[in-house]
């Protein structure tokens, strides 16, 4: 079907999130998004999928005006949408999510769900996506949360595809097998809209991508007429720096040692199997690996955030294995943890009080009369300013932020004390390329400064440019640990559970 | 592995598992602690000092006699019957029965099993049940043994799953062991323990409670908190009784006081649903003030009304239902299988709930609402139409409970009778995990913690315990369970949350 946007205007308050921005997509035709975080492009997709009303401006399918009121319409218009943040229930199971909305039920009212689990393998084995229909939602990684999602949006038959960031959380194979599905879509006539930050994927599968800035369309063009850098500058409005600019590292002494760490899983299994690494201060330790290896468990304990079965973490000769989580962060440790909207952040309240989540215990901001106001005020603009929290003000509820947004308040947090290491899972997931150009050049600074750091990402990208060693994990054990400077292959290999064939000795 | 840490200091949900288990700890011990005092209290009594326990529900329940052929027939049906509730683990060619008709086997089974022992053990005198007698000393030994061996396996085995209800049942056995040793035959009086008696109590608390537990669940499955339970049992009470009085409390007048009960509660629920729902008003203010409104109006009805017409407050009462062959069951029959019809409606109602809540469409989408109504409504789903729908039919089963009060008790409607079990109620739904079945069984045992309490205060005389702390008891108990699940009790998501639309 052919989709068309005319003037959309949606603002909130006194922002104007999307300015007359109008949009063709042509059936079989895969439009990409791209644009700054906070530009709009979520927005507009939720006006397109009746979640947001617009204050003015039209919607046309075929040729023909429709209105959208909810959601609901949406559906009846053939239009789908993979939500930026999930839109599951986390205690209901996979099966349940993805029919929820259009139950099979025979008799009636009751849920054939044998049939809904015939259909949801269908799909699984059509696009190649492996599933447990029973496993329950809150218990999977986020990285299978996603899959879920898609399969949801796949399982509609939509005739308009919205797909809002959805590759932000894949390994790159499931990247990779996603873009076959789309290709396959494309070919039978579905329409799809396509965001990401990751200008590769824009490359390769976009007919015409659109890029919108501060809530207006800046451009409109084709994978043929441009190659990263211009798209990157197109989106940002400046030259952006694609390579990590950093100078080689002087590790120093060992501030973090772990050794013969285990840790269990939610369901009781052994995650992380006797993982030993020590980092020093002044290097950053990349951990890579495909998600569910152990990375988030191992981040949790290190934080504090998951009991140790055994094995010893210590800070500068401290031990920090079952500590609380407040005293390992007032020993010095910063986190950014994995899913921002679980453990990071606090929806609901101000982007000034999420600043200080951490440290509202000490003198500087809090006291036992309550929070002091002002100097959390103080703190936030100043925080605002450094790291590009594009919002309102200080005083909007952190929930309404664009999701890179989000994630920049968590940075600018765990970035802003005194710090002996730093721990980032997924540092710049939802990102821009301008932020993350921004974000690693802090993390960088920081290990400059003399903190330690460690860097999970499945990024291969992101592992290579940051990390001074790497270590990969593989079903909860550290496979090795590699110089950046070893081959795609090799990598790929070690994530894939075979050992290193060079043995370097970089281990320390 | 070496170094193993210690518990983690703060709780989070990841590491409550941990917690759990040092909780199971605390349980163990505490039920080790009871046995031991029932074996020193209780054990400690001269051994020639009985108990008389009296297993006739009332005087007048007479016992229908079986031939000798009868009973064996009923023995060799139980035992036919009793395999099915295990189904093909036992025995492979058997069928695999969903649960609860397991349930309803090994009930069944076992009843038939025991009704023959029993007469050939003589339970039945002259179509009588007989008393016996208990020595106290060994009550007490055997009661002290059990819970400290049962506790001493929670510590060992780390039974978190378990510690909770095994403590509740330890506590009851404390409670039965002290009652025996209350009731204790001495030269100058006798009092039997009415053991069958108690368990009849206990079925009498449980359908109000249980109605308005159900209340609860439907409508916070949904994410709408309905703290007006106590109002719609006052109002459904004073409503079915004016009803069923105004027509004399004929047969039908008393179905048509069923309904108008039920429906008072709709309507209740239907105000509650739209200040959630449309106006976004605090749904715990909303409640409170409905509770006000309603034993507001039930006393100027009480007073203006029922005083100067009496014949419009009769006591009136449903139908008794005696279940074919299982009320002739002597002992239990008559009290779990001739009860009041509104007993039998509850069970319905539970089974109903579940079925809606758990098996259907409506059901999912349900609480899909209740736990996050935003991606419910990306598929599709009105969520204020499914908060209403459930909040309402809440409503009918918290107004059903009034009447449960009432009719189902064999009461007149009296200012303040309701109370605040509405708010009891509340915590049965809590205490059930918001789940129908749970909220059945909670009610139960509740009841007959209420009803082992009732028994002790009527002795109160005897055991020097303040009437107060004895009508505590089956709150503290219920609290003390409650408390032993948290972390593993979850109330819906959205519970409460008004949705906003953007
Ligand atoms: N519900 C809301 N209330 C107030 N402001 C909002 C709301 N939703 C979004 N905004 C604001 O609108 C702007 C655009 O947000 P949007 O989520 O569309 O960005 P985006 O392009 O999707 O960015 P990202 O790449 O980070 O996801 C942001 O400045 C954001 O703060
Ligand atoms: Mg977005």
């Amino acid at each position: 079907m052919k989709l068309e946007l005319r003037g959309i205007t949606k603002s909130f308050g006194s922002l104007v999130a999307n300015k007359d921005i109008s949009l063709v997509v042509e059936p079989g035709q895969i439009h990409c998004l791209l644009g700054e975080n906070g530009a709009g492009k979520s927005t507009l997709m939720n006006v397109l999928y009746g979640l947001l009303t617009p204050d003015s401006g039209q919607i046309l399918i075929d040729d023909k005006p429709i209105t959208i009121r909810d959601p609901k319409d949406a559906v009846a218009h053939g239009i789908g949408m993979v939500h930026q943040h999930f839109m599951l229930i986390p205690v209901f199971n996979v099966l349940e999510n993805i029919i929820l909305g259009s139950e099979d039920v025979r008799p009636w009212p009751f849920i054939d769900r044998e049939a809904a689990r015939t259909r949801i393998e269908q799909i699984a084995n059509e696009y190649n996506f492996q599933i447990d229909p029973d496993a329950i939602i809150e218990n999977l990684p986020i990285g299978t949360q996603q899959r879920v999602e898609i399969l949801k949006a796949l399982s509609h038959n939509a005739k308009i595809l919205i797909l809002d960031e959805p590759t932000a959380v894949l390994t790159p194979q499931e990247t990779d097998a996603l873009i076959e599905i789309l290709k396959t879509l494309k070919e039978q006539g579905t329409s799809i809209i396509f965001i990401t930050h990751k200008l590769r994927e824009v490359l390769a599968i976009a007919d015409v991508i659109t890029v919108i800035r501060l809530g207006e369309v800046v451009g409109s063009t084709t994978p043929d007429e441009v190659n990263e850098e211009e798209l990157a500058s197109m989106m940002v409005g400046r030259e952006v720096d694609l390579v990590v600019d950093k100078t080689p590292a002087t590790p120093g002494d060992v501030v973090l040692s772990v050794s013969d760490l285990y840790v269990e899983d939610d369901r009781g299994l052994t995650a992380v199997k006797g993982v030993s690494f020590d980092v020093r201060r002044g290097e950053i330790l990349a951990i890579a690996g495909v998600q569910g290896n152990g990375q988030t468990e191992l981040v949790e304990a290190l934080t504090g955030m998951r009991p140790v079965v055994s094995g010893k973490v210590s800070l500068n000769g401290d031990n920090l294995a079952g500590r609380s989580v407040r005293h390992i962060l007032d020993a010095g440790v910063a986190h950014v943890p994995e899913d921002r909207q679980v453990h990071g952040l606090i929806p609901g309240m101000s982007i000034a009080d999420n600043l200080v989540l951490d440290q509202i215990h000490s003198p500087k901001f809090g006291g036992i009369f309550g929070r002091k106001i002002k100097a959390i005020r103080e703190n936030a603009e100043v925080r605002r300013k450094e790291f590009d929290i594009r919002s309102p003000g200080i005083d909007t509820a952190v929930g309404e932020l664009s999701g890179g947004n989000q994630q920049k308040v968590v940075m600018a947090r765990e970035l802003s004390r005194e710090l002996k290491v730093l721990i980032c899972a997924q540092p710049t997931r939802g990102l821009d390329v301008g932020s993350i150009e921004f974000m690693h050049k802090q993390i960088v600074a920081n290990r400059d400064a003399g903190a330690a750091v460690i860097i999970v990402s499945s990024e291969l990208d992101e592992v290579i440019a940051l990390g001074d060693r790497v270590a990969v994990l593989y079903d909860g054990r550290v496979q090795d640990i590699v110089p950046p400077t070893t081959s795609r292959e090799e990598f790929g290999l070690l994530m894939a559970g075979a050992r290193s064939t060079e043995a370097t000795g970089v281990t320390p | 592995m070496s170094n193993v840490t210690t518990t983690p200091e703060i709780v989070t949900i990841d590491n409550l598992r941990t917690i759990t288990r040092t909780r199971s700890l605390g349980y163990g011990i505490s039920l080790i602690v009871l046995g031991a005092i029932e074996v020193l209290w209780f054990g400690s009594t001269p051994s020639s000092i009985h108990t008389q326990i009296q297993l006739a529900y009332n005087s007048a329940t007479s016992v229908p006699e079986l031939s000798s052929w009868l009973r064996v027939l009923v023995l060799v049906l139980g035992v036919l019957v009793l395999p099915l509730a295990f189904g093909p683990s036992v025995f492979s060619p058997l069928p695999r029965l969903p649960r609860a008709a397991r349930i309803v086997a090994a009930i069944v089974g076992v009843l038939f099993v025991a009704w023959p022992i029993s007469l050939w053990l003589g339970i039945n005198q002259d179509g009588q049940i007989r008393d016996f007698l208990v020595s106290v000393s060994v009550t007490g030994y055997l009661f002290g043994a059990i819970s400290a061996v049962v506790g001493a396996i929670v510590v060992w085995r780390r039974f978190d799953r378990l510690a909770s209800p095994l403590l509740y049942a330890g506590i009851v056995l404390f409670i039965l062991a002290f009652l025996i040793w209350v009731a204790r035959i001495t030269p100058i009086d006798n009092l039997p323990l009415p053991l069958t008696g108690i368990l009849w109590g206990a079925i009498q608390w449980s359908p109000f409670l249980a109605l308005g537990a159900l209340a609860g669940t439907m409508s916070e499955r949904s994410g709408v908190v309905n703290i007006a339970i106590e109002g719609q049992f006052i109002a459904g009470a004073l409503v079915s009784t004016l009803v069923a009085s105004a027509m004399n409390g004929t047969g039908i007048s008393l179905w048509l006081a069923l309904l108008l009960a039920g429906s008072i509660g709709m309507v209740f629920s239907w105000v509650l649903a739209l200040m959630a729902n449309r106006y976004r008003a605090n749904q715990i203010i909303v409640g409170i003030l409905l509770v006000s409104f309603a034993t507001a109006v039930s006393q100027f009805i009480s007073d203006a009304v029922l005083d100067v017409h009496q014949n419009l407050n009769q006591t009136l009462t449903l139908p008794t239902w005696n279940v074919p062959v299982l009320s002739r069951i002597p002992v239990v029959g008559p009290v779990l299988f001739a009860q009041n019809i509104i007993v039998y409606i509850t069970i319905g109602m539970a089974v109903f709930t579940n079925v809606l809540l758990f098996r259907t469409r409506w059901g999912l989408r349900t609480r899909s609402v209740g736990e996050k109504p935003i991606a419910s409504e990306t598929v599709g789903i009105n969520v204020f139409r499914m908060r209403y729908a459930a909040t309402i039919l809440g409503g009918f089963l918290a107004g059903l409970g009034g009447a449960a009060l009432t009719l189902g008790k064999d009461t007149q409607f009296a200012f303040g009778m309701s109370n605040n079990f509405g708010y009891v109620a509340l915590a049965i739904m809590i205490f059930g995990r918001w789940r129908p079945y749970g909220a059945l069984v909670a009610s139960l045992l509740f009841g007959f913690t209420a009803s082992l309490g009732a028994q002790v205060s009527i002795w109160s005389g005897q055991t020097h315990i303040p009437g107060a702390f004895i009508d505590a008891l089956p709150y503290a108990v219920t609290i003390l369970v409650v408390s032993g699940l948290v972390g593993r009790i979850r109330p819906p998501a959205a519970d409460g949350l008004p949705f906003v639309r953007r």
